[in-house]
This record gives structure tokens, sequence and C-alpha cells, in this order.
């Protein structure tokens, strides 16, 4: 019976990201009503870049900042150093000193280092503009990046957007091109497919940005949680707006380059999506402000990172009842397991996803490492696992804050740029 | 047609699907249901020699492949050799572990084989299913860029 339910559940995420492969397919010609040198709308901004020990890519994205196309006049870039014992704050000190349009906020020891919800909250303190965009200090975006995702603040209705993330370092290790293949299952069809179904679309925690006024209803970044970007996603839902995903707004980022670091990033990931399904889940099926659809996608993107463990049960009682009660009905559904196994992980997708992806994006060398996707499925099962157990410790324990990993960029990605 | 009804139905917009870019390919999805349909009976000739995991398993990878990539863009026979090779492929996956379980019985008195299949089916299944439509996929691709190059020229 338990077998049974689990493999029902996993089919069901299945069957929804065939219906979003199939979505990202056949998606209709026009996305967005975006023109170049856009002159109607064009509030001003704030871009928040949270940066702690990042000596080794602030200056690349500074620099961007000041290649951007929208209007200078109308725009603001708040680099917050969360008491870097680096060279961060100097070099952007270096770039504020320059651009009048680039400020820096200091956080000293006593106030530093909790976590990035905290560090954008502290920016958020400081921000003039009336939409506020967050950029990873490791990222690159395109240089009008602004004007294609504030087109879709035009909607009343949009809250938040995100854009595309694309993995700079890519042919660096097996582990980045693994993780690009990701990007593009998790960005090129998941998100797209969500946006054009009209689907409950994900921030990013980066690429993306909000309206200031609603983000302070909303009350800025919970400190608390690990995916401060996910529990605001819920939180603009359930205030009765939406996320607008925006592909063509393209942003480089550069990827872990070793299993230890993806171990650490999506430790927190799979731990911080677990505490948001703990908080929103009833929120999102009781919700007069969400239509059935969302509420449905909602229930599964909550639930995502739970999907590994039921892989990794069905997949021991699967085999158990097999060798122990080899019922045909069992052999039948034990036959759906190896398809199982690519059930989206948060950002992850399944093979023919992600597949899907590549083939949108006419990157016809990266099919031959599809089968490879298998490593950091195995892989996210035991993380999924360990994060469900440490949470429930956490629970137990009564701890609310939990510590926050955070990821080491090596400017490894700079030399594909320059 | 099928994703017509999808949006139509997720959406409630009657106007999106007119508007769609690219179009499936419903007549190659046509003949692949068939060529498929045909290609599992065959399999099902097999029933008493393969598993019924087996069969499920080559059961879904034709659904993956005919309504994944026979929509695509790409020839028709190519898609329908592709999908033949893959049944193969897979058909003689099961027959080695078959023959191999049966060998193991027969020389080392011992289930171990058996076991070990049960167990990893998950990892052993998805070798040949994934590498085969990653291929396919491939090779569609790589065909649809040398067309376009050819036209451009």
């Amino acid at each position: 019976m338990i077998f049974t339910v689990l493999v029902a559940l996993i089919v069901a995420y299945i069957i929804r990201h065939y219906l979003f492969t199939l979505a990202a397919l056949y998606h209709k010609k026009e996305q967005l009503p975006y023109s170049a040198h856009e002159t109607e709308y064009e509030p001003t901004v704030s871009v928040l870049i949270p940066a702690r020990n990042e000596e080794h890519v602030i200056e690349r994205i500074l620099q961007r900042m000041t290649e951007l196309t929208y209007p200078k006049e109308k725009i603001e870039v708040i680099v917050i150093d969360d008491a870097s014992t680096d060279r961060t704050g100097k070099r952007a000190k270096k770039f504020a000193e320059e651009h009048k349009f680039i400020s820096v906020v200091h956080r000293g020891i006593e106030d530093g280092g909790k976590g990035k919800p905290d560090v954008l909250n502290c920016g958020l303190k400081h921000v003039s503009g009336e939409i506020v965009y967050c950029f990873d200090a490791d990222y690159y975006p395109q240089r009008d990046i602004l004007e294609k995702l504030t087109a879709c603040f035009r909607d009343p209705k949009v809250g938040a957007v995100q854009g595309r993330v694309t993995v700079l370092n890519e042919p660096n290790t097996l582990v980045t091109r693994l993780v690009a293949l990701e990007r593009t299952g998790g960005y090129r069809v998941d998100q797209f497919a969500r946006d054009e179904l009209e689907l409950i679309c994900q921030f990013g925690g980066t690429v993306g940005g909000f309206r200031k006024s609603l983000l302070e209803k909303l009350g800025g970044w919970d400190p608390n949680m690990l995916t401060e970007d996910t529990d605001l996603t819920f939180k603009v839902y359930l205030a009765g707006f939406k996320i607008k995903y925006v592909n063509h707004a393209d942003c480089y980022e550069e990827a872990v380059e070793d299993w230890r670091s993806y171990w650490h990033q999506r430790s927190r990931w799979a731990k911080g999506h677990m505490q948001c399904a703990f908080r929103h889940l009833w929120p999102v099926i009781r919700s007069k402000n969400l239509r059935l659809k969302e509420k449905i996608d909602g229930f599964l993107l909550l639930n995502v990172y739970f999907v590994p463990i039921f892989a990794g049960l069905a997949w021991i009682l699967g085999a158990a009842l097999f060798l122990l009660q080899p019922l045909s009905w069992t052999k039948i559904l034990w036959a759906a397991m190896p398809i199982s196994f690519y059930s989206s992980v948060g950002n992850f997708a399944p093979f023919f996803e992600v597949g899907i992806g590549a083939y949108l994006d006419g990157r016809n060398r990266t099919y031959w490492l599809l089968p490879l996707l298998f490593l950091t499925f195995m892989f996210n099962m035991l993380i999924c696992t360990k994060a469900l157990i440490d949470l429930c410790i956490s629970k137990i324990t009564g701890k609310k804050r939990h510590a926050w990993s955070k990821t080491v960029h090596n400017g490894n990605g700079n030399h594909y740029i320059e | 047609m099928l994703k017509c009804v999808l949006v139509f139905l997720l959406t409630g917009n009657v106007e999106r699907f007119g508007h769609l870019k690219v179009r499936p390919n419903f007549v190659h999805m046509a003949v692949g249901s068939g060529f498929a349909a045909v290609i599992i009976l065959s399999h099902f000739q097999l029933v008493q020699i393969l598993d019924i995991s087996a069969l499920v398993a080559i059961i879904f990878f034709n659904l993956l492949f005919v309504f994944l990539l026979f929509p695509l863009e790409g020839t028709l026979l190519r898609k329908l050799a592709l999908l033949f090779a893959g049944n193969i492929v897979g058909l003689l996956w099961y027959l080695i572990q078959l023959s191999l379980k049966e060998a193991s019985m027969f020389f080392l008195s011992t289930d171990a084989f058996t076991i070990i299949t049960i167990v990893a089916k998950p990892l052993i299944d998805f070798v040949w299913i994934v590498s085969i439509w990653s291929l396919s996929l491939s090779v569609l691709a790589s065909a649809k860029r040398k067309t376009e190059g050819l036209e451009r020229s």
C-alpha cells in the first residue's frame, strides 16, 4: 500500500514535468510586451548586491552595472558588504567613488555573517527605488536585463519578476556541466512552462525583483528561512500577486565546481525548501487568492524536495516486495522506478525535460551528459534525507535559526568574459 | 491537438492555442504511435521469456519516444529507425540480463545475479532508456542543424 502511494506520487511529478516539457516545446510566439529602448515605463530601480568575501567576483558585477543600458539617473546600486574579511569592501568602494549611482553599505563583525536574508533586509532600509532587484555578487547580467524585467511590472498584478540563470563556468568540471544541465531544465523548460501555463513561477533569490511597496508589506526577507526566495515566492502569491518569469532576461552565474560545495549548497536549499513546505502548505491549500491549478502546482512545488526521499523509500520497499512477495502488480510498479529517478528536485528536472531544454537552446553536445544526471539524483537523495532529519531535530530542539552555508566563489568564470 | 486541449484545460484561454509558434508534427506522432504499438505487441509475444517489468519499461520508453521526439523536426524515416533501434537495444538488454541470470543459476547455483538485478533495477533500466533517448535526440538535433546550415548556404 505504502509502495503504491509512493509510486503514485512520483508518477504525478513525472506527468507534471511531461506537461511542462510539452508546454515549453510548443509555446506561443510572443512571450512579453517588451521592445528595445522602452521609454513608456521606466520606474526608479534599486539593485541590491549582497557580498561577503567576494573579492574575486565583485569587480566583475560592478563593472557590469556601469554598462547597463537602463538610465543611470533612475538606477541605484547598493552593495552590502557583509563583514567581509578580504578586499570586497575596498574594491566595491573604489567603484562607488567613481560612479555616483553605486553605494556601499558596510556591516561590522557584530552585525554581519547572519545570512543573506539579513543582509538584504539591511540593504532594503537604504532603497529609494520603486522596484528592488537582487543580484548575487558572482552574477553577470545582460546589459538590458533591467528593461526586460521591469517591463513586466506594467501589469499591476505582477508583484515580482524572475530572469533566467545560465552557468558561466560550465566547461570547468563535471559538476559545473551537470549543474548547467540542471539549470537548462529548471529555467528553459520548468519555469518557462509554469509561466506559460500560469502556474507558480518561483523567485530564485537572484536575477529577480519586487515592487518595493509589496516587499515592505510582506516584511522583507525572513531571516529564519534558509531559502528566503521560496518563502517570498509563496508570500507574493498568497498576497494576491503573481511572479512573471522572463526567459530572455539572461544572467550568467558561477556554479559550484566540486561535490563538497554542491552538497553544502543543495543541503541549504533542501532544508530551506522543506521549511517553506511546513510553513506554506496549508495556507496555499486554503488561499482564496489562488486558483485550483495554482494550488495543485503550489502543493507539488512545495513538496518537490521530498521526492528524492520518496524515491529512495519506494526503491527500498519495492525491492523488498519484489524479493519477498513478487506479485505482478509490484513488478509493474517497480518498472516505474527508473523513470521516477528523474523527478524534479528544485531546479532539477527529469532527463527528458533537460534534454528538451538543451534541444530548445541548440546545445547539441550536452545530450551525452544526460545519463550522468543519475549521479546528481543519487546525491540529492542523500542530501534531502539528511536535510529532513536535520530539520526534524531542529524542530524538536526548538532551534529557529539555521547556520547559513555560504558558497565560495573563486572567479573561475572570469576568463570566459574578459 | 492534445497540446491544444491541455493548454485550454490548464489556462481556460481559448485564444492561446491559436497562436502556437511551433506546431507538433501530428502525422509523425500518429505513425510513430502505430509503429510503437506494433513493436510493443510483438514484445508481448515474448512475455513467457521477458519479465513483466521489462515489458513495462519498454512501454515507457516507447511512450517517451513517440510523444517527445516524434513531434520534433526531422524525417519520419529517421525517427522510425531510431525508435526501432531503441527497442532492439532494450530487448537485447533484457535478454542479456536473462541469459546472465540463467547462467549464474546453472553454473554457480546461486540467485545472486537475480537479487542484484532486482535491487539495482532502477539504475540498470535507466542506463539504456536515457542513453538511447539522448542519443536519438542528438541525432535529430544534428540533422536539423545540418539542414538549417544547407538552407542558409
